[in-house]
C-alpha cells in the first residue's frame, strides 16, 4: 500500500471531494439516499406509449423473467415496465414505427397463446400457466424462429437491460461495490 | 465536481504574425508538440478542427445508469453504425440514413450518450471507397479524450522486424533512438504496470499498477508454464498522482473505466487536454484555435517551403490562413494524409511532401477479432468482490514470431482481456432460460466470467491506401477521403492462430470456454490507423525522415500515427507521442540553429 498522500491529496482531502460530490449528486455515494430522479419517478405513474391493459401484461411479463426472490426486489420492483414504455413512447417516427408496433403485436401474441394454452389471458392465468406460456415462447431462446419465440428475446433482452441497470439491479441484485473512490485498486498484486 | 482546474485564459490567434510553428491537430501528437515546443520557449499556434468542450461534464465518468433517462443511451433519432452495416455497406455509411444523426460504432459501446458530442456526425464526414470503420474525434484532445488507454513500448522486433523476417521496410530509428522519450512520456504523462522484462515488450517507468482479479491471476500462473506472460494492463493512468500537473488527479480506483468509450472526468487517465495543451498555455508560449479545419498547407512559391496553413472556420464558415516558421501536421494518420494531398502547388504538384508519391500508402493498422470468453467454476457462487476499480484487465504480450518462426504468417499479435464483475452483468442477457433460476444463474456466475481479444500487427502494404476523392466533398466543401484497403491472407492466418491459442491458455489453465470467435472484425475496428506518411532514410520510398521531417520540405514535420512504418502489434499511442517528442525536441535546435 501506498502512502496515502502519494500525490499530495491526504486522506481528508479525498474524503472533502467524496462529500463534495455527494452534495451535488446525492445519489453517487450512499445507497439509502438513492431514491432516483423525481422526473424518472412521475414517469413511471402512468405509461407514455402503451395503453393500461398493455402495460400492466408487460409489468407481468417483465416480474416472471426477473422476479422478487429471496435475495432481491424483481422487476416490477425495478420499474422495468416504465422503463421500456419510456423507451418506446421515444422510439424515433416514422423510421422507427415499426419497434413500437412490433411490441405492440408481441404483447397481443401472448395473450393469444395463453387463451390458446390455457383458455385465458397472461393476466388471468395462474403463475404455473404463465410460466408454461413464456416456456413455450422461449423454446429456442439462441436461434428464435417464429414472432412468438422472437417476440421473447426481445422482451427478455429490454428486461435484462432494464433491470440489471436499475437501482435494485445494481444495488440490491448484483451488489455492486464500485462506482467510488478507493484509496485501493481492487484485486491482487501479481505475486513476482 | 473533482479536481476541476480551469486552464489560463486562451489567447486571440493573430494571423497576421508568423509564429515559430503551427500546429494542426490537438491529440496526442499535436498536443505533445505544442507541449515541447512551448516549453523550449517558442510560440506556437494550435489548430483544432472541432470544439472545445465541457469535456468533465460529457463524460459524467460517474452518472449512475438509472440517474440517465435513457439509461446512457443516445436518442433515439442517433444511430451509431453497427459491426453489420460495416460488413454488408460501403461508405459513406450516413448515405440514406433516416436518423437525423450518425456516428461511428464506439457510440454502439452501451449507447453511449457521453461521447456524442466528441464524435464526427458522419453526416458531415462522410467518406468513400472500401468498407472501413472510422472512428473520428473532432474536440481540443482529439481521440484521448476517448481513448482505452493501454500504453506499450515497441521493441526493436518492431522496429526492426524487416532484418528479422525480411517484410517491408526496417524504421530509420532503433529502441535506444526512442528510449530517452518513451521514459520522458512515462514520467511527464504517467503510466501505471508491473514490471515484467520482456525484450519485446519494454517496461515503461511505472506508477502502481492496477491489480489483478482471480481468474486473471489463474491465467497468468498457468501461462508461465507455457512461457507466456499476462501482465495487468499497462494503462496511461496516473495512480501515484504527477506533481508537476494541477490538472489531473491520480487514480482513485472508481471503477466502471470500461462502462463508456473511455474518458475520465478527473484526468487520471491521459487526455491532451490536461496532460499536454493546458500546461502549454501556462508557458505563455500557446495561442489556441480551435473550430478551425485545416484544408491546405501553403507554400511560399519562391521557396517551396511552407508557409502556413489554410482553414475555415467551421462556425463562420470565413477561410483564413495561418503562418508559421515551421508547420507541425498532427491530424490523425489519415487526416493527415488528406491534408497533404490537397496540398497542391506547382512546387507540389501531387501533394506537399509526396514526391515520393507514399503519401496515403502503405496504410496499415491492428486486426481484431478472435476472441475467447470463458468461466472459472471455482469462483461461481463466490461473494461479491469489487473487481473493476482499475483503469483495465490484462494485457498478454506477443508470443509468435520471437525466436520461432511460424510457417502461416510473419509477426505477432497479443491480447487484452479482463476478469470478473463489472457494474452490469454482461451475459445475463445470453444466460438461458427465464424467472428465478435464471436470475440466480446470472447472480452466482456474474464474477467467474473472463474474456480476451486479439490485436495482431496488419502489414504495412504499398497498395493499401487512402486518396482523394475526386467528387464528395464534407460539409464545409474539402474533399473527402476513398479508401482502397482490406486485410490480406497473413491477416486471415494470423486470426486463426489467436484463435486456436486463445483456447490452448484457457484449457491449459482449466478455465470452461464458453463462446470463442475466429472471425475478423471490420476494417477499422482497432482505432489504430497507422503509416500513410512513413518515415525512411530513402527519399524515394518514405516521406519523412527519422526526425518525421519531410524530405521534401525542410520545414514540415509530420508527428502523428502517419508517420509509422509498420504497425507492431502493440498500441500506438505512447510511441505516437515519444516519437513527436523526440522530432520536436529536433525541430527546437533546428530552429535555434536557422537550419530551416
Amino acid at each position: 500500500m501506498k502512502p496515502e498522500d502519494a500525490d499530495g491529496l491526504t486522506r481528508r482531502d479525498a474524503l472533502k471531494i467524496a462529500a463534495g460530490a455527494a452534495l451535488a449528486l446525492p445519489a453517487l455515494f450512499t445507497r439509502d439516499a438513492m431514491a432516483g430522479p423525481a422526473a424518472f419517478a412521475a414517469r413511471a405513474a402512468a405509461p407514455r406509449f402503451l395503453n393500461k391493459e398493455e402495460f400492466a401484461l408487460l409489468d407481468e411479463l417483465t416480474e416472471t423473467i426477473i422476479p422478487t426472490d429471496g435475495h432481491s426486489p424483481g422487476a416490477r420492483a425495478a420499474k422495468v415496465a416504465a422503463y421500456i414504455d419510456g423507451r418506446l413512447s421515444e422510439a424515433y417516427l416514422p423510421v422507427e414505427a415499426d419497434v413500437q408496433q412490433r411490441w405492440r403485436d408481441g404483447l397481443r401474441r401472448v395473450d393469444a397463446l395463453s387463451r390458446q394454452m390455457n383458455g385465458a389471458t397472461f393476466l388471468a392465468a395462474s403463475p404455473e400457466k404463465r410460466v408454461a406460456v413464456l416456456t413455450r415462447m422461449a423454446a429456442n431462446e439462441k436461434d428464435p424462429q417464429t414472432d412468438d419465440e422472437k417476440f421473447f428475446r426481445e422482451l427478455k433482452g429490454a428486461t435484462v437491460h432494464g433491470y440489471y441497470t436499475s437501482e435494485i439491479g445494481i444495488h440490491q441484485e448484483m451488489q455492486y461495490k464500485g462506482n467510488t473512490l478507493l484509496q485501493e485498486f481492487a484485486g491482487e498484486e501479481p505475486a513476482d | 465536481m473533482l479536481f476541476q482546474v480551469r486552464p489560463s485564459a486562451p489567447k486571440e490567434a493573430d494571423l497576421t504574425t508568423v509564429y515559430d510553428a503551427v500546429v494542426v491537430g490537438s491529440g496526442a501528437a499535436g498536443g505533445m508538440a505544442a507541449h515541447v515546443l512551448t516549453s523550449r520557449g517558442l510560440k506556437v499556434l494550435l489548430l483544432e478542427a472541432g470544439r472545445k468542450l465541457d469535456i468533465e461534464s460529457e463524460l459524467k465518468s460517474m452518472e449512475w445508469p438509472y440517474d440517465h433517462p435513457r439509461r446512457g443511451e443516445m436518442p433515439s433519432d442517433s444511430h451509431a453504425v453497427t459491426l453489420n452495416e460495416y460488413t454488408v455497406r460501403q461508405p459513406p455509411y450516413a448515405q440514406g440514413s433516416p436518423y437525423k444523426h450518425v456516428y461511428s460504432y464506439v457510440q454502439g459501446w452501451n449507447g453511449s450518450d457521453y461521447s456524442k458530442n466528441i464524435v464526427v456526425d458522419e453526416k458531415d464526414h462522410p467518406y468513400t471507397g472500401t468498407k472501413y470503420a472510422w472512428v473520428r474525434a473532432r474536440n481540443l484532445g482529439g481521440k484521448t479524450a476517448i481513448w482505452g488507454r493501454l500504453a506499450l513500448r515497441l521493441s526493436d522486433y518492431d522496429f526492426k522486424a524487416k532484418s528479422r523476417d525480411g517484410y517491408g521496410e526496417d524504421w530509420p530509428i532503433s529502441y535506444a533512438d526512442i528510449a530517452p522519450y518513451y521514459d520522458k512520456v512515462d514520467l511527464y504523462l504517467g503510466i501505471g504496470g508491473h514490471k515484467e522484462s520482456l525484450p519485446h515488450l519494454p517496461d515503461s517507468l511505472f506508477q502502481r499498477s492496477p491489480r489483478l482479479n482471480p481468474s486473471e491471476v489463474l491465467l497468468r500462473q498457468s501461462l508461465k508454464k507455457m512461457n507466456r506472460v499476462l501482465t495487468p494492463y499497462r494503462a496511461g493512468v496516473t495512480t501515484d498522482g504527477l506533481k508537476h500537473n494541477k490538472y489531473r488527479s491520480r487514480c482513485y480506483g472508481r471503477g466502471a473505466c470500461n462502462r463508456r468509450a473511455g474518458g475520465c472526468d478527473i484526468h487520471a487517465a491521459f487526455d491532451s487536454p490536461t496532460g499536454l495543451i493546458y500546461p502549454a498555455m501556462d508557458t505563455g508560449n500557446l495561442t489556441l484555435r480551435t473550430n478551425s479545419t485545416a484544408y491546405e498547407v501553403t507554400v511560399d512559391p519562391a521557396t517551396g517551403k511552407a508557409r502556413g496553413v489554410a482553414f475555415v472556420d467551421t462556425e463562420t464558415g470565413q477561410h483564413y490562413e495561418a503562418k508559421g516558421k515551421a508547420i507541425i501536421v498532427a491530424a490523425s494518420t489519415l487526416e493527415s494524409a488528406r491534408l497533404l494531398l490537397l496540398s497542391k502547388s506547382k512546387a507540389h504538384p501531387d501533394g506537399i511532401g509526396n514526391s515520393s508519391g507514399q503519401v496515403g500508402h502503405n496504410f496499415c493498422e491492428h486486426v481484431m477479432g478472435p476472441s475467447i470468453l470463458g468461466r472459472v467454476k471455482d469462483l461461481v457462487g463466490k461473494p461479491r468482490t469489487l473487481d473493476d476499480g482499475r483503469p483495465g484487465g490484462f494485457y498478454i504480450p506477443r508470443y509468435r514470431n520471437l525466436d520461432d518462426r511460424q510457417p502461416k504468417f510473419i509477426r505477432g499479435y497479443g491480447f487484452e482481456g479482463s476478469g470478473g464483475t463489472g457494474m452490469v452483468p454482461g451475459r445475463a442477457s445470453s444466460t438461458p432460460g427465464f424467472g428465478a433460476d435464471f436470475k440466480k444463474t446470472v447472480r452466482d456466475e456474474a464474477g467467474a466470467f473472463i474474456h480476451m481479444g486479439g490485436f495482431g500487427e496488419v502489414l504495412s502494404r504499398y497498395e493499401s491506401a487512402v486518396s482523394i476523392d475526386p467528387a464528395v466533398k464534407d460539409r464545409w466543401g474539402i474533399p473527402v477521403l476513398r479508401f482502397d484497403y482490406s486485410f490480406g491472407d497473413n491477416e486471415k492466418q494470423m486470426a486463426l492462430d489467436m484463435a486456436a491459442t486463445g483456447r490452448e491458455m484457457f484449457e491449459a489453465a482449466g478455465i470452461e470456454i464458453l463462446a470463442s470467435d475466429a472471425d475478423l472484425l471490420t476494417e477499422g475496428w482497432s482505432i489504430h490507423e497507422l503509416g500513410t506518411a512513413r518515415m525512411g532514410s530513402d527519399p524515394k520510398t518514405s516521406v519523412l525522415n527519422q526526425f518525421q521531417q519531410s524530405h521534401d520540405v525542410k520545414n514540415l514535420l509530420v508527428v502523428d500515427g502517419s508517420s509509422h512504418v509498420s504497425a507492431s502489434c502493440q498500441n500506438p499511442t505512447w510511441t505516437i507521442m515519444a516519437l513527436a517528442w523526440r522530432s520536436c525536441d529536433h525541430l527546437a535546435d533546428e530552429l535555434g540553429r536557422g537550419n530551416l
